[in-house]
């Protein structure tokens, strides 16, 4: 039974490592044969060889699949398979070790230690289980070959000038050697395993921290770009309104300077100062609606927030609002639906939104024209519109509309005076009681621009976020 | 009267059109007024102006600048002097803003130009030119 190693990546390296190992072991065991047979003459060396040709061989064929299984790399077969091709190869060696110790002397043979390796190599590629496994298998096969060679199940080669033969014969050593190597080989796929598992968790533990730390660094990156966009932002808004504020006051200089200059005759005078109070005006609107823009812009709407009744601040602004039509020659209707349920905003706020969406209403609407106030329920939502006979948008200037300083040709063209800042100061103040807003128009037949906002329920009093 | 010249003003503030109109006309120059620069590109074929004052910025950024690429290609129009004038803060930023084109006029300004000077150049324009 295989366990699936945490750094599987690592093994399906380390099986190449495995294979490249093993030729070195080839080459290693043939001169060791040629060493040996040199200094004891009883080797067989035959057998001994077609042992090693046959290592050989078996590392062809492994190194041919090891390939196959590379070719087939990112399907998740490589990973899924290589512990248990690490684990074949093991085994095979295993098999190929003790079948060389059997022609080499067996239990006389001092080798027999290399066992150990084996069982290092599955501690250091597999799982702790696996390598005492391996232990297990190495001690059944090296008890297996002693008890067989000592029973004379199968031959025994001796080696004379290495040891006293005398000696193997003797049970109670016979046993003692083998139950020496087989509890250093439990021992050691014990040790190593543990040491092997304890860096493997180092490295896990590494690994997810680097993960960690890349993670932040993403995050890190995204919160800078976001920033440095907020950043761009401001100053571009910055050069707008320096621009914006400096377009009234460069003509108010110009007159001044034309009145107090002498350029102007005595009766163009008056009309020259009297346009030039118009801007003055104007700058002054702008600062005003600038001011509005800043406080809608950090409006920490849900805080300050309170259940308001929309029906009372509407009935407000449309006391000052039906002068304004009247005077324009303009007919207000109004539709309110009866119960109401409020909602969460400011009454200020609430006021300004009304007042900007009517006032604009009437200003670009001529005489004769219809101006209709609508509120009503709609699920969780309050949504007041109002709709209008004027100017309309045209489709091109409606992604700009809720710009800031952003005021169509037209609507230049039938109000001089405007600032342009009257519908972003209400987006964003209805977006931040979380609401929304949005217009329908026609180029020439009119506008309705409407708005929702969630309706107050019991708990919002307690300035929770709920939505 | 006779006058001493035509002056065409471009620019989509209508006071400042007027202003100009009412220090130029005492300068003793006829002056026409145009609130786009299309509008003042049939000006220019039409009345043939002796000298045009240009803004920059009107509906769109860089509709002056555009105005001028027209006046460069046309023969009928690249004879005659143009002033660029601007409220943008100062020449720095025509670098980036409102564009980096080459601009095809006589001199640049930045509003608010004085009286002064604007007759200054009106008359040293239109006095060369005739």
């Amino acid at each position: 039974m295989i366990d699936f190693h945490p750094l599987k990546l690592e093994l399906v390296e380390r099986i190449d490592w495995l294979i490249r190992l093993r030729w070195w072991a080839v080459a290693g065991t043939l001169v060791g044969i040629l060493v040996a047979r040199l200094v004891e003459p009883a080797l067989p060396v035959l057998p001994l060889i077609i042992v090693t040709g046959f290592i050989g061989l078996y590392n062809v064929v492994f190194a041919l699949y090891a390939r196959q299984l590379w070719q087939r790399r990112g399907t998740g077969i490589r990973r899924r398979r290589s512990p248990q091709f690490a684990a074949t190869q093991i085994v095979v060696d295993l098999v190929a070790l003790t079948a060389l110790l059997h022609f080499s002397g067996g239990i006389e043979n001092p080798f027999a230690i290399f066992l150990v390796f084996h069982v290092i190599i599955a501690a250091i590629l597999l799982s702790r289980r696996a390598s005492v496994a391996v232990a297990l298998l190495a001690s059944v096969l090296y008890a297996g070959l002693v008890f067989l060679e000592l029973t004379g199940w199968l031959p025994h080669v001796h080696l004379p000038l290495l040891a006293d033969p005398a000696r193997y014969t003797v049970v109670a050593y016979a046993a003692s050697k083998v139950g020496a190597t087989c509890l250093t080989l439990l021992l050691a796929a014990a040790m190593a395993s543990s040491v092997s598992e304890r860096l493997q968790q180092r490295t896990q533990d590494l690994l997810e921290a680097n993960r960690v730390c890349e993670v932040n660094r993403t995050e890190l990156a995204e919160v800078n770009e976001r920033l440095r966009q907020v950043d761009a932002a401001r100053t571009q808004f910055i050069v707008m309104v320096a621009h914006e504020l400096r377009a009234p006051m460069g003509a108010i200089i110009t007159a001044l300077n034309l009145v107090l200059g002498g350029y102007a005759p005595p009766e163009k005078q008056r009309d020259v100062l009297e346009r030039a109070q118009v801007r003055a005006y104007e700058l002054l609107d702008l600062i005003r609606d600038l001011l509005e823009l800043v406080r809608a812009r950090r409006l920490e709407g849900p805080a300050q927030a309170t259940p308001v009744a929309m029906d009372q601040v509407l009935d407000g602004v449309l006391g000052l609002m039906r002068v304004e039509a009247e005077n324009k020659g303009l007919t207000l209707t109004t539709h309110i639906a009866p119960d109401l349920p409020p909602v969460r905003a400011t009454p200020d706020q609430l006021k300004s939104i009304w007042t900007n969406l009517i006032s604009n209403a009437i200003k670009y609407t001529p005489a004769g024209g219809q101006v209709t106030v609508t509120v009503a329920r709609d699920g969780n939502e309050v949504i007041g519109s109002v709709e209008d006979t004027g100017i309309g948008i045209s489709r091109e200037d409606m992604p700009r509309l809720f710009e800031e300083f952003f005021r169509t040709e037209q609507a230049k063209a039938m109000v001089q005076r405007g600032t342009g800042v009257g519908l972003a100061i209400v987006k964003r103040t209805v977006e931040s009681y979380g609401g929304r807003i949005w217009v329908e128009s026609e180029a020439g037949q009119g506008s309705k621009f409407s708005f929702a906002l969630p309706v107050a329920d019991d708990t919002s009093t307690t300035q929770t976020e709920d939505r | 009267m006779a006058t001493k010249g035509k002056v065409l003003i471009i620019d989509d503030d209508p006071d400042f059109c007027e202003f100009m109109r009412t220090g130029l006309e005492s300068g003793g120059f006829e002056v026409l007024t145009a609130a786009s620069g299309k509008q003042g590109l049939s000006l220019m074929r039409s009345a043939k102006p002796d000298l045009v004052f240009l803004d920059v910025v009107m509906a769109h950024p860089t509709e002056g600048v555009d105005v001028t690429a027209t006046i460069k290609e046309d023969p009928e129009l690249w004879d005659i002097p143009v002033v660029m004038l601007t409220s943008i803060m100062d020449t720095e930023y025509i670098g980036h803003f409102p564009t980096d084109r080459p601009l095809a006029v006589d001199q640049f300004l930045t509003k608010p130009v004085p009286m002064a000077e604007v007759l200054r150049i009106a008359n040293e324009t239109v006095g060369a030119k005739s």
